[in-house]
């Protein structure tokens, strides 16, 4: 679990894009540069990197960044496989909507606890083996798909297969390890919206896997099992090149990741508290689950939606539901960039009404997706809808990492938990029931994304407002200091251990908005290492 | 950017209500063909090896001529109402373009006017549930214009069944089992050399 910043695993305050493109690099003479060190890339006195060169395989920081995003790209690959082969897999196993429904209700279940687990394990372990003993681990229940004959055993393996997305939280983790923290948002940010195209790569790969392995002369009963041996390749290659090419910490691996300094722990009950008391924690993780949530049940039923509704072939149909997920490459990063642009503006305010309007919007085009009739028309709401969704993800965690500065660790989990759980609830709500059909499904979903969109408008911060109300103007309850050093104990705040939250509540002075400079990342400096 | 959204959505959702309803309706036709099938009723048959005979005939009852107008006849496996449900991939409509009843292709002959008959072995990507059997007559312009079919109009009686093969078999299961062995063992392996190299590292 994170604790202080500067220990690996605490500065995830940015899983988005959200960062300005001005953030590729730290420039800042508050990071000490390292110049001792020998690394491909510039480095600061923790050997994290300061620098994100994209294209570079260097060991080990960009190394670590591919294995990392791409690890987490091949389990959502392995989760959605089914998806796209549905119709083949319908009749193989007479299964009926409500089994379907039900096995998608559980792909997305089981990485509920799995994430939250995952990360006590990437401090035990570390991230290297975590990555590697899940995605390896899981890899034989992908190649479970063979033996399965029936729906208990469809559903069975879909759920074991769900576990492996708690890559999400090894590779977020990963890269806290490896880069500096201003520029840890952009990683994280790009790795995240990287990694869930692989829910969109998956429905393009498998109806073409079938289609060959069919043409190669087996029956179409046999051939989708056989596709199903691909996904569990890809985790076994993975899990190698994780354990072969990569490390912990810039400096090796395990053994230095027990020393912990001389900062000390936080305790987990108390970061705990901080995370459940706090009702914005709550707000965020309902809405989560309609962004992200909706995101993975998409990807479980729009390729069969368009097979069925409009008749298309098995490929074809893969295709158009590819675009959906693929759209992350850009749409997610986008969300970030536009919180960014009207915080510059508007401040916290501005990021709110920023998320309202993009969530809302997703939500109206996903009503529209369920009434239209002409294929044209679904696509181009489809795709609209897959903007709004995910450019809500990058936008929600453009605002998480002010909730708390204590407890974000708990609290970006949580919220991706939520994620899942609004996947589960909305699958089985409006997908895994006979009595109304597929398009009816999306046009309630779209009206219940709009409505539970609304409590944002709750969130309030004393010191920046919220979407209707101005901050407040007490000297003493309006300053950012006293929320967020309003999570210590007096006990606490005398041994110092606040001094972190203190220097985060100055640099967040920005999220006043009115600004003409950019807002700065809420600078997690490496600790002042008395 | 909610607004101009807005009008563009009213407007296509407007368009988009210009249903496409044209084409035949089931229930516009007449039930000219008598059509009989092997199976007996709550017989059942393996796809993949069992085969069925189909026969079909113009029913003499009606005025003669009518079947001029038929030019080809196709026989379709369809399924009953149980495997229909709560699978609205299978769901009966009206409209006979937009009907899922019938997906299977049996046989398409031009219409002749003796007895027709084909026997056909049933293909192994056929699912399991249970059937009858429809054949459709089109005329010039490839429009349904009669059907028959095997069962009555209720579609209770005279159905059988027909058992999918499950599509396992030994070598993929056998594969299955090596590969994750493989991903199993390779990951103790790794676990255990490095930890071995720790340790030694440690003791030097």
């Amino acid at each position: 679990m994170p604790e202080i910043e500067g220990s690996p695993g605490s500065s995830m305050h940015g899983v988005t894009g959200r960062e300005s493109v001005m953030a590729f690099s730290v420039a800042s003479p508050m990071v000490h540069t390292d110049r001792t060190a020998k690394f491909a890339l510039p480095v600061d006195s923790e050997h994290k990197a300061t620098v994100f060169k994209l294209f570079s395989f260097a060991n080990p920081h960009m190394r670590t960044f591919h294995l990392s995003w791409i690890s987490f790209f091949t389990t959502f690959i392995s989760t959605f496989a089914a998806a796209p082969l549905v119709p083949i897999i319908r009749d193989n196993l007479n299964l009926t909507k409500s089994d379907i429904g039900n096995a998608g209700v559980a792909s997305v279940s089981g990485s509920i606890f799995s994430r939250l687990v995952m990360g006590a394990v990437c401090d035990l372990l570390g991230p290297r083996y975590g990555c590697a003993f899940l995605i390896m681990l899981s890899a034989p229940t992908v190649f479970c798909m063979s033996f399965v004959s029936d729906a208990s055993g469809y559903i069975a393996v879909r759920f074991m297969i769900g576990f492996s997305l708690a890559t999400f939280v090894s590779c977020q983790y990963w890269m806290s390890t490896m880069f500096n923290s201003k520029i840890i948002g952009l990683v994280n940010g790009t790795a995240a919206g990287w990694g869930n195209m692989g829910g969109g790569a998956t429905q393009l790969l498998m109806p073409v896997l079938f289609e060959i392995i069919k043409k190669a002369g087996a029956t179409p009963f046999t051939a989708w099992r056989i596709a199903f041996f691909i996904p569990g390749w890809f985790n076994v290659i993975m899990g190698i090149l994780v354990l072969t090419l990569g490390q912990d910490l810039p400096d090796g691996n395990l053994g230095t990741l027990q020393k912990k300094g001389d900062v000390a722990k936080d305790k987990f009950s108390k970061v705990l508290w901080y995370a459940v008391t706090n009702y914005r924690t709550w707000i965020f993780v309902l809405l989560y689950g309609y962004s992200m949530g909706v995101e993975l049940t998409i990807d479980n039923v729009i390729a069969e939606y368009f097979y069925d509704r409009f008749d298309l072939k098995l490929h074809l149909a893969g295709i158009i539901a590819a675009c959906f997920g693929m759209a992350n490459l850009l749409a997610r990063p986008f969300g970030g960039f536009t919180s960014d642009y009207m915080a510059k503006r508007f401040g916290m305010r501005g990021r709110l009404w920023n998320l309202w309007l993009l969530q809302t919007a997703g939500g109206l085009f996903c009503l529209c997706l369920g009434l239209v009739d002409s294929l044209t028309l679904a696509i181009t709401f489809m795709m609209l809808f897959s903007v709004g969704a995910q450019a809500a993800c990058g936008a929600t965690f453009g605002i998480i990492p002010f909730i708390s500065r204590r407890s974000l660790g708990i609290i970006s989990g949580m919220t991706g938990a939520g994620g899942n759980f609004g996947s589960g609830l909305t699958q089985l709500i409006f997908f895994a029931n006979a009595s109304f059909s597929t398009e009816k499904g999306l046009t309630y979903m779209g009206i219940m994304i709009m409505i539970v969109t609304i409590p944002v408008s709750f969130v309030h911060f004393p010191q920046w407002g919220s979407m209707f109300f101005p901050p407040s103007q007490d000297i003493v309850k309006g300053s950012e200091e006293h929320y967020y050093v309003s999570e210590w104990t007096d006990e606490e705040k005398q041994k110092g251990m606040h001094q972190a939250s203190l220097k985060f509540a100055e640099n967040s002075r920005s999220e006043r908005g009115g600004k003409v400079a950019s807002a700065p990342t809420p600078p997690q400096n490496t600790p002042n290492r008395v | 950017m909610e607004v101009p959204a807005g009008f563009l959505v009213v407007y296509l959702l407007f368009s988009c209500f210009v249903a496409s309803s044209y084409g035949v309706y089931f229930s516009s036709l007449n039930e000219t063909i008598i059509v009989t099938a092997t199976p007996t009723q709550g017989q059942v048959l393996k796809a993949g090896e069992d085969q069925i005979t189909v026969t079909w005939r113009f029913n003499q009852t009606y005025r003669a001529g009518t079947d001029s107008a038929y030019k080809t006849v196709k026989v379709k496996l369809c399924y009953a109402p149980i495997s229909q449900k709560d699978r609205s991939w299978r769901k009966t409509v009206d409209l006979l373009k937009k009907d899922k009843t019938c997906p299977h292709k049996i046989v398409a002959r031009p219409d002749t006017a003796s007895n027709n008959s084909f026997t056909w072995s049933i293909e192994r990507d056929i699912p399991s549930g249970v059937y009858f059997v429809r054949a459709f007559a089109f005329n010039a312009q490839d429009e349904q214009v009669a059907y028959g079919q095997t069962t009555n109009a209720h579609k209770s009686t005279n159905l059988f069944e027909i058992q999918a093969i499950t599509g396992r078999h030994v070598s993929l299961d056998i594969a299955s089992i090596c590969f994750s062995a493989f991903s199993i063992v390779s990951l103790a392996g790794f676990f255990y050399m490095e930890k071995r190299k720790a340790k030694a590292s440690q003791q030097k």
